[in-house]
């Protein structure tokens, strides 16, 4: 099972809980948690986990030859990125930075002065929870593979890392039981890319009006993805949980879980410290009897 | 006048809070326009207590593309060696928008993935792909009962180019400033380092880090702070919700005191914040002691801000 977790608003926990629940799912399936959020990944930071690369995400980069080139300029007016800069009589100039790999000018040039060269735009790590607390003996208990994509500052494709971070972690599935997503904030490409593919969207908010109104906007993005989707409540003992439970019952979408705010949650997370809570163990349970579920059904048909 | 970028890389440090804060102290003795420049999930008009309906005028943006596939032009070339077999819209999409579908025979678009880049259309021998104009966002300008405008974006939900959508954004808030002989343009950037934040903080004056005392928050800042380097526009941090872990702010002092970035003010761990946010009220507005705290920035940040050149 793929299970999603994202929400909107940045801020919301959805970090805190991926992890946590990942901790706490891991007890028993063997879990792949996948770090989407390629912008500003820090889950392998509340986790404590080891860092190891294991390959680079490339982009496509066209290379430019002078001497094939006639100055036609047919290269940059099909740059929708205005990566392409041509004066007048000069060769034509690629703005690497611009270059968001799409491959048009390289379609285009008729005499075969662009070719195929490529940048590194990001990577894709893996590690294993070395959580200090934790004797050798509870750590051979969990089954927990970290893998998240990172790219590089100054990149602006950023869904290309999450494709790749998306298909590297497919390639593993059929290892794991669970795959859980943490996706970045908002409702953009992205997270879009991270949530291809799943088979339930956990969207995390808070109980305020920024909350609804993010929640809203995530909500309407998964039923254009048309994905099975259920609300998750942090701190939904601060601010005014009617608000999230009108939104839950105008988009026809329930509450799987309620997590309140604690000042002992918020200091965990700043010491780096995953979060175990009673809550977030009844949604592993919750999601487990799913995934069971699931499971015999896939037998019945079999 | 100059344009402040306040920015955090990790969502939730507090930056809405404080360029909500900010914008309102500044705009006691200063001409301002406020920029929510978050076009996914834009909160910072919410926080000043503008509800979308209470803004002047929506209108449609108009910055995006989609591609459009036509069966019949498609199906035309099934015996064309160019193309039959080769799928080359599938080869030439980067984005894996289009993948083929066996039963139909033919290519599948996914939208939500197109960037609209126009790769596969002239990659297409039959012309069956064609680039069609989009509307993937809105843009709003709205007046606070703080006596600034505020100029907010909405990106259409499932369409992409949100670089492009803050943009527009922006020109539109420079047309605003000029006719309001503006002194500062407050932007609230998006989560992230991705193209959004990027096209908040290329071009910006000064960038103002807002991060709080977590050993998460603190790696997005580091990679927040490789990007308005790769700009080189002069910054300075706030540490917000220092309360929480005291040992870890004083890490970040030191931090910020190795890499010559200016602190210019820490604002404590306090629930008030969250109400504040609940009654949709800025910090400085809901609760008066707050006040002192965003002077001290305002005033330190001012303060930088006289030495760097104005372009
Ligand atoms: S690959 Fe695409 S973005 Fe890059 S220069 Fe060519 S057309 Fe422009
Ligand atoms: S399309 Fe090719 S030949 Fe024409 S200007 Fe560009 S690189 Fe030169
Ligand atoms: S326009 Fe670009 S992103 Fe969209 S389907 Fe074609 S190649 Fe892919
Ligand atoms: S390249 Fe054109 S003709 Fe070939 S499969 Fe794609 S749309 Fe059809």
């Amino acid at each position: 099972m793929k299970i999603a977790v994202t929400g909107g608003k940045g801020g919301t926990g959805k970090s805190t809980i991926s992890t946590a629940l990942a901790l706490e799912l891991s007890k028993e399936n063997r879990l792949l948690l996948v770090d989407a959020d390629v912008e500003c990944p820090d889950d392998h930071i509340i986790l404590s986990t080891t860092r190891e690369k294991v390959k680079d995400v490339h982009a496509l980069l066209p290379r430019f030859n002078q001497e094939k080139c006639i100055k036609c300029g047919c290269c940059a007016d099909v740059c929708k990125e205005n990566a392409v800069v041509m004066v007048k009589d000069k060769y034509p100039f690629i703005v690497t930075r611009q270059c968001n790999g799409c491959g048009a000018c390289l379609l285009v040039c008729s005499s075969g002065a662009l070719s195929e060269g490529r940048k590194v735009i990001g990577a894709i790590y893996q590690g294993e929870s070395q959580l200090p607390t934790r004797t050798n003996k509870e750590r051979d208990k969990y089954n927990l593979l970290l893998i998240w994509g990172e790219m590089d500052v100054g990149c602006e494709t950023t869904s290309l890392v999450v494709n790749a971070t998306r298909e590297y972690a497919d390639a593993l599935a059929s290892d794991y039981d669970c795959i859980l997503i943490d996706t970045a904030a908002g409702t953009h490409c992205n997270v879009i890319s991270a949530m291809i593919g799943v088979d339930l969207a956990l969207a995390v908010t808070e109980p305020t009006p920024l909350g609804k109104h993010d929640l809203e906007l995530i909500l309407q993005l998964l039923k254009i993805m048309e994905l099975p989707t259920q609300i998750i409540v942090n701190k939904y003992d601060v601010g005014n949980l009617d608000l999230i439970e009108n939104a839950s019952k105008n988009n026809d979408v329930s509450i799987i879980q309620k997590i309140p705010y604690e000042r002992d949650i918020l200091k965990k997370h700043s010491r780096g410290q995953p979060v175990v809570h009673k809550n977030i163990e009844e949604l592993a349970n919750t999601l487990v009897s799913k995934l069971n579920h699931e499971g015999q059904e896939g037998g019945l048909q079999k | 006048m100059k344009t402040i970028t306040v920015l955090s890389g990790k969502g939730g440090a507090g930056k809405s809070t404080l360029a909500a804060s900010l914008s309102v102290m500044l705009a006691k003795d200063n001409k301002i326009v406020a920029v929510d420049c978050d076009a996914d999930a834009p909160n910072l008009a919410l926080v000043l207590g503008l509800y979308e309906e209470n803004f002047d005028n929506w209108e449609s943006l108009i910055t995006g593309e989609k591609i459009q596939l036509s069966k019949e032009k498609c199906q035309s070339l099934k015996f064309c060696p160019k193309c039959q077999g080769l799928r080359k819209c599938v080869e030439a999409c980067k984005y894996s928008a289009i993948t083929w579908n066996q039963e139909e025979e033919l290519p599948e678009i996914n939208e939500l993935l197109c960037v609209g880049c126009g790769a596969c259309e002239l990659a297409c021998p039959t012309g069956a792909l064609t680039l069609k104009k989009v509307e993937n966002g809105s843009l709003g300008v709205g007046k606070t009962q703080y006596g600034f405008p505020i100029v907010s974006g909405q990106l259409k939900i499932g369409e992409s180019g949100s670089g492009k959508v803050v943009n527009e954004l922006r020109i539109r808030a420079s047309k605003i400033a000029e006719d309001i002989q503006a002194d500062y343009m407050i932007l609230d950037a998006a989560a992230g380092i991705g193209c959004p934040v990027i096209a908040s903080v290329r071009g910006s004056d000064y960038v103002i880090l807002v991060t709080e005392p977590t050993p998460a928050a603190f790696w997005d800042l580091k990679r927040a702070i490789e990007l308005v380097d790769h700009f080189n526009i002069p910054c300075a941090a706030v540490i917000n919700r220092w309360g929480i872990n005291r040992d870890f702010t004083a890490h970040l002092q030191d931090y910020f005191k190795t890499n010559q970035i200016p602190v210019l003010g820490l604002i404590p761990y306090d629930v008030r914040f969250v109400r504040a946010l609940v009654n949709l009220k800025p910090a400085v507005v809901y609760e008066k002691n707050f006040r002192p705290i965003f002077k001290q920035i305002m005033e330190n940040c001012l303060f930088q801000m006289q030495n760097i050149p104005l372009y």
